[in-house]
């Protein structure tokens, strides 16, 4: 699927939906789709298109968002500038993550991946005089634009779907450039791709690194827009899995799958949090069971996700189409 | 130095149950090529069965124990036939996919059935302790160390001597040979994946009536069972049990020098910091994790 059509609609369906839309709700979901999905098109750069599964881009998220924070509540800064930062030390993170990890595959990369984002959440909840620790950093609300201390959900919509389309834009790149059908050669055969001079070691990393500044961006957005950072949530498996997972269902290595995936799954977990979560406390996991199915399911039956599937029933209907 | 000898009884204890937990993981790998990310969720089932079955059977979970090893035994083979089996030979992505999902899902089941809050199994013997020279033992520490290391020597010999032990070590070696020797690979792997979770499942009933018992009591543990059975070597089952070992006194030495809070920092960048130098462990093969097996 390299048609940019369904994309291009896709996204200016949302940048016009605020001007319909008035329902405070239903712009709140979008916001979240968008960051969401971008989080995820970014997980798809190194997950999906460069092969390096990640299970620790919470520490990407987290690090963006307590940029974002701390810029704000340490220095009264702009979270702008927190953003920046954020991306900027995502970056060079990734950049030392990916270098070592460089010669490790499949679950060894996980397994390295998943302490690293648990190194991350022990230094955040403990590191009381620098983080604030486990109580974790309210964000305050201040006016305007340069302060993203903005109440109009349109606008977030505006400032979340450029996000959106940059993460996109990147994954359009890797879908139709040189440098991107080497990182899918990398991906499905790493010795015959070196054997044909294709730098391998320096693609995964170069995808690692545009990965992590965009996932930290993607952490600074939603701070500011949730107003408070959590280590516990930040920094989680869970919310790694969450970005995996929107991609799987999507489409892995597909452009458009990540915010397909993000906007189904953000669906069904905002559905049910509203059904079970007047119950009591104790249903919230209940989301989290059907994440772990989804998942199961998914990787099993639709190995290539939504996008996957639906380009397979087009391509069917076109063939027979041909033959009658 | 009159710590000292309490430092050692205290890895001791703790290096005998990590290595029941490591042994599990590190031969369902050896045998299935499969890392299972949800083997700390079964460690918490069995946390919880210990715990139920002492709140309201009044179960001793020295009893539960025995009971136990049938009972995970059984989750494991069904968990084998529902979720593992068809995934046993597809790619890592797939595998790692599918034992998150597993972990997530049941991790939340837990969550859903038994609330967040932390429980605690509060037996008659709990608090008492016996002294021997300078160091201090906890009864029920102790009785976990001694059954764990009973269970681990159990396996070994199980592996060793029995036929079906002797089976999944060929499978180990090549599942290819052993399918054509008339070895039913398929029922091995099932065998292999329930034993795995029995001895996980006996573990966390030992460890219920030492630590609270709650949904996600099963990570911090096998973080640690992770860091074993990556030095010891993905699959080498008595590499897993010294370096569960080694891996008790970094945290032990760590606990006693800057603390309880930061341990896990310690050993983390211990198991990153042999992931990236010698990924293969201690005594593994080198390379084995740029081929991926």
């Amino acid at each position: 699927m390299k048609a940019v059509a369904p994309a291009a609609v896709v996204f200016v369906c949302a940048g016009l939906a605020p001007l319909v839309v008035h329902d405070a709700f239903l712009l709140d979901s979008l916001v979240l789709i968008l960051i969401w999905g971008s989080a995820a098109a970014a997980w798809n750069v190194a997950g999906g298109y460069a092969g390096q599964i990640s299970l620790g881009h919470s520490a990407f998220f987290g690090i963006g968002a307590y940029a974002a924070g701390l810029v704000v509540t340490r220095w009264e800064l702009s979270p702008w500038l927190g953003l920046a930062v954020g991306a900027l030390v995502a970056m060079a993170i990734g950049l030392v993550v990916g270098y070592l990890s460089n010669r490790l595959r499949g679950p060894y990369f996980v397994l390295a991946t998943i302490a690293f984002s648990q190194v991350l959440l022990i230094v955040g909840s403990r590191w009381r005089g620098f983080t604030s620790g486990s109580e974790g950093i309210p964000v305050p609300f201040r006016p305007g634009f340069w302060t993203l201390g903005i109440a109009d959900k349109r606008v977030w919509v505006w400032i979340t779907l450029a996000l959106a389309v940059l993460a996109y834009l990147l994954q359009l790149y890797l879908d139709r450039s040189r440098r991107g059908y080497q990182l899918v050669a990398v991906r499905e055969d790493e010795d015959a791709a070196l054997s044909l001079g294709v730098p391998a070691r320096w693609l995964k990393v170069a995808a690692i690194c545009a990965s992590a500044a965009l996932t930290a961006a993607c952490g600074a957005l939603w701070a500011q827009y949730i107003g408070f950072v959590d280590p516990f949530y930040v920094f989680s498996v869970d919310l790694s899995v969450k970005f995996a997972l929107a991609a799987i269902i999507g489409g892995l290595g597909t452009a458009l799958g990540p915010f397909l995936g993000a906007a189904l799954i953000t669906t069904v977990e905002t559905y049910l949090r509203a059904q079970f979560g007047g119950i009591g406390t104790r249903l919230i996991g209940i989301y989290l069971i059907v994440y772990g199915c989804a998942l199961i399911v998914m990787v099993r039956w639709v190995p290539h996700g939504l996008v996957g599937w639906i380009g397979e029933r087009l391509r069917r209907r076109v063939t027979a189409r041909a033959e009658t | 130095m009159t710590v000292l000898p309490q430092l050692i009884v205290s890895t001791l204890l703790l290096g005998g149950i990590y290595a029941l937990i490591a042994v599990g993981l590190t031969l369902t790998f050896g045998v299935m090529r499969v890392v299972n990310f949800a083997h700390g969720e079964f460690l918490m089932l069995g946390m919880y069965l210990a715990l139920f079955a002492f709140a309201r059977l009044h179960f001793d979970p020295y009893v539960t124990l025995v009971l136990s090893l049938p009972i995970s035994f059984a989750v494991g083979w069904a968990s084998y036939r529902g979720v593992m089996r068809p995934i046993v030979h597809a790619s890592h992505n797939v595998q790692v996919f599918t034992t998150v999902g597993l972990s997530i899902a049941l991790q939340n089941l837990a969550l859903v059935l038994w609330t967040a809050d932390a429980r605690f199994l509060r037996t008659d013997y709990y608090a008492v302790v016996v002294r021997i020279g300078g160091a201090a033992f906890n009864v029920a520490q102790i009785v976990a160390f001694a059954l764990a290391v009973a269970l681990t020597a159990g396996l070994f010999a199980f592996m060793r001597w029995s036929y079906i032990g002797k089976v999944m070590r060929a499978t180990a070696q090549d599942r290819d040979a052993s399918a054509l020797m008339g070895i039913d690979t398929d029922r091995v792997y099932a065998i292999t994946w329930a034993v795995g979770i029995a001895c996980v499942g006996a573990a966390g009933v030992l460890l219920a009536p030492i630590y609270p018992v709650y949904p996600t009591a099963g990570l911090q543990f096998v973080l640690i069972a992770y860091v074993a059975v990556v030095l010891g070597g993905l699959g080498d089952m008595a590499g897993a049990l010294i370096a569960a070992l080694a891996v008790a006194a970094v945290e032990v030495a760590g606990s006693y020098t800057i603390g309880t809070a930061w341990k896990e920092v310690l050993y983390l960048l211990l198991f990153i910091g042999i992931l990236v130098v010698r990924p293969a462990g201690l005594f593994g093969q080198r390379g084995a994790e740029a081929l991926g097996t």
